[in-house]
């Protein structure tokens, strides 16, 4: 059986979606979210596109509770107003960070033990390592490797694993492709394929607009804080609609 | 002078513990939240008084009643001082710990009089043995098992138990620790908990040394500390200890070694290596640098 057989994949109830009603993020009062709403259902994978400065990393970390935010964040129906990160994981809400940032100095095993801090049950622990284990066989060969020491993308399979060792819902990822050789890429991608047939839903924000488009069931386009225009698989090889989504 | 310099290398042994010690207290709180807490001083000062004004009642009341002074102090001062300052920068939060400091020092004053206070604690501990023609103090073969068996605890904690994987994420990288579900409230509490312990072991080593305890017993060694702190690296945990232990090491060994009218300066020196390694190593001697990620 594989990981995407397996609905529970960590997963206590498979359904749960996320749904962002006018999210704003500002820094020192200038404006980098401007009201944007977006919902990404269970087993649904959404884009967000842009160029830099757009605003995509500030909304998922105005979703994770990271930076001041108004609006709304829900997560099956409740809002995650005023909550601190590591409240918000517990939500069911995990984020892969840009840049991966795992503990370099720790081991793969210490890092993908942390990732459960935050789970709501103790007896998924052992079922959910041996599913990311399986997603990413590298880290059982690497588990007493210091984090550091690893490849970019083994560095991005493991901040990948760690999130998932939360047993989250909903999956935010950050640029997951930033700095990986294109092998690298097409491993995590693929990751994230099965991890959405598990019913999970994800929201990736990506530079490679091209390729985003392509995998996500929905890409929507952030300028300047605002969603410009919303794309579909079938986009992405339409250079007009591409260019249009970068340069307007 | 075989004897002497064994003796020495056991004072400077003892007296870099104490200080690695002092450092590493101060170092367990920088790396979560950035604070150098120069109010580490009048934690030490509190157990030290406890030491003093208890030891009579003996030293199973004394010893556990100095711990849990300092660890409540250390707790207070997170809850009612620094964790109203989250957002505010490195600087101003070590502005912030010398006016606690200073307003510690004036309540000292006001409770138990600018003079020092005194008690025999653990006198016999001041003793010398004499072992194979060398004299050797008691105190110092004392704080070196003291500091060995604490940094053993500390090391087993960190890598053996959730909790202290959690606060070693935590100083490492504070903000992703938050973003992966660590909780921040607990994790800090828990260093400033943990630089307690360790300020208690260095007031103990301390008050047994002098026996006298003032309102501002606790100042000295907290700046070497600091001093020591930095010059390991203050952001990591075993910087912080080897800075402080290399600055008491050394300290030590200057005060044996150097002609009397010289070693009056022995901290000037430690000040010159202080300055030496900010202008060559500014992270610190034992950073190599950030990140050690590879693509």
């Amino acid at each position: 059986m594989s990981i995407a057989d397996d609905a529970r994949f960590g997963s206590r109830q498979p359904g749960r979606g996320l749904r962002v009603e006018g999210l704003q993020v500002a820094y020192g009062g200038v404006p980098a979210v401007r009201g944007i709403d977006l919902e990404v259902k269970a087993g649904e994978a959404v884009g967000l596109i842009g160029p830099n400065g757009a605003g995509k990393s500030s909304t998922l970390l105005g979703i994770m509770g990271a930076i001041a935010r108004s609006g709304r964040v829900l997560v099956d129906g409740q809002d995650l107003a005023g909550l601190p990160p590591e409240k918000v994981v517990r939500r069911g809400v995990a984020l892969v960070p840009e840049g991966r940032h795992v503990f370099a100095e720790l081991s793969v095993a210490d890092n993908l033990r942390l990732g459960a801090v935050a789970r709501r049950d103790r007896t998924g622990y052992s079922e959910a390592m041996e599913h990311v284990l399986t997603l990413f066989p590298m880290l059982r060969d690497f588990g007493h490797r210091q984090a550091g020491l690893l490849s970019g993308g083994q560095q991005q399979q493991l901040a990948i694993g760690r999130a998932l060792m939360s047993d989250p819902d909903i999956l935010l990822l950050d640029e997951p492709s930033l700095g990986l050789s294109p092998t690298a890429v097409d491993t995590v991608f693929e990751a994230l394929d099965v991890i959405r047939a598990a019913g999970k839903a994800v929201l990736v924000v990506e530079q490679r607009a091209e390729f985003t488009i392509a995998f996500c069931d929905r890409t929507f386009v952030l300028h300047d804080g605002e969603i410009t225009l919303t794309l579909k698989p079938q986009d992405a090889e339409k250079v007009d609609v591409l260019t249009k989504a970068y340069f307007g | 002078m075989t004897g002497q310099l064994i003796q020495s290398l056991v004072d400077a042994l003892s007296a870099g513990a104490t200080l690695g010690l002092a450092a590493l207290s101060i170092g367990l709180v920088f790396g979560v939240i950035r604070l150098a807490n120069f109010a580490q001083a009048e934690i030490i000062t509190a157990s030290a008084y406890c030491l003093i004004f208890t030891w009579e009642l003996g030293w199973f009341i004394a010893v556990p009643l100095s711990i849990l002074v300092a660890v409540a102090m250390s707790l207070l001062m997170e809850f009612t001082v620094f964790s109203r300052m989250r957002s505010a920068n490195p600087a101003t939060l070590l502005i912030a710990s010398f006016g606690l400091s200073f307003l510690l020092q004036r309540v000292y004053e006001l409770m138990f009089s600018n003079n020092v206070r005194t008690a025999p604690v653990a006198s016999g501990l001041a003793q010398t043995v004499e072992f194979a023609g060398v004299r050797i103090q008691l105190l110092s073969v004392a704080t070196i098992v003291i500091a060995g068996l604490l940094l053993l605890g500390l090391h087993l904690f960190l890598t053996r138990t959730s909790m202290g994987l959690q606060l070693k994420a935590a100083a490492a990288d504070f903000r992703t620790a938050r973003l992966i579900g660590i909780p921040a409230g607990r994790v800090i509490a828990l260093s400033f908990a943990l630089s307690g312990i360790l300020a208690a072991a260095v007031a103990f080593v301390l008050t047994v040394q002098s026996g006298a305890v003032g309102p501002t017993f606790g100042v000295q060694i907290t700046i070497l500390a600091l001093v020591g702190a930095v010059i390991g690296g203050i952001d990591k945990i075993s910087g912080s200890l080897a800075g402080g232990f290399l600055v008491g090491f050394v300290t030590s060994m200057l005060a044996t070694w150097l002609p009397q009218e010289m070693s009056n300066f022995k901290d000037a020196y430690v000040f010159v290596l202080v300055i030496g390694v900010l202008l060559f190593r500014p992270s610190g001697l034992l950073i190599k640098g950030r990140g050690v990620a590879r693509t």
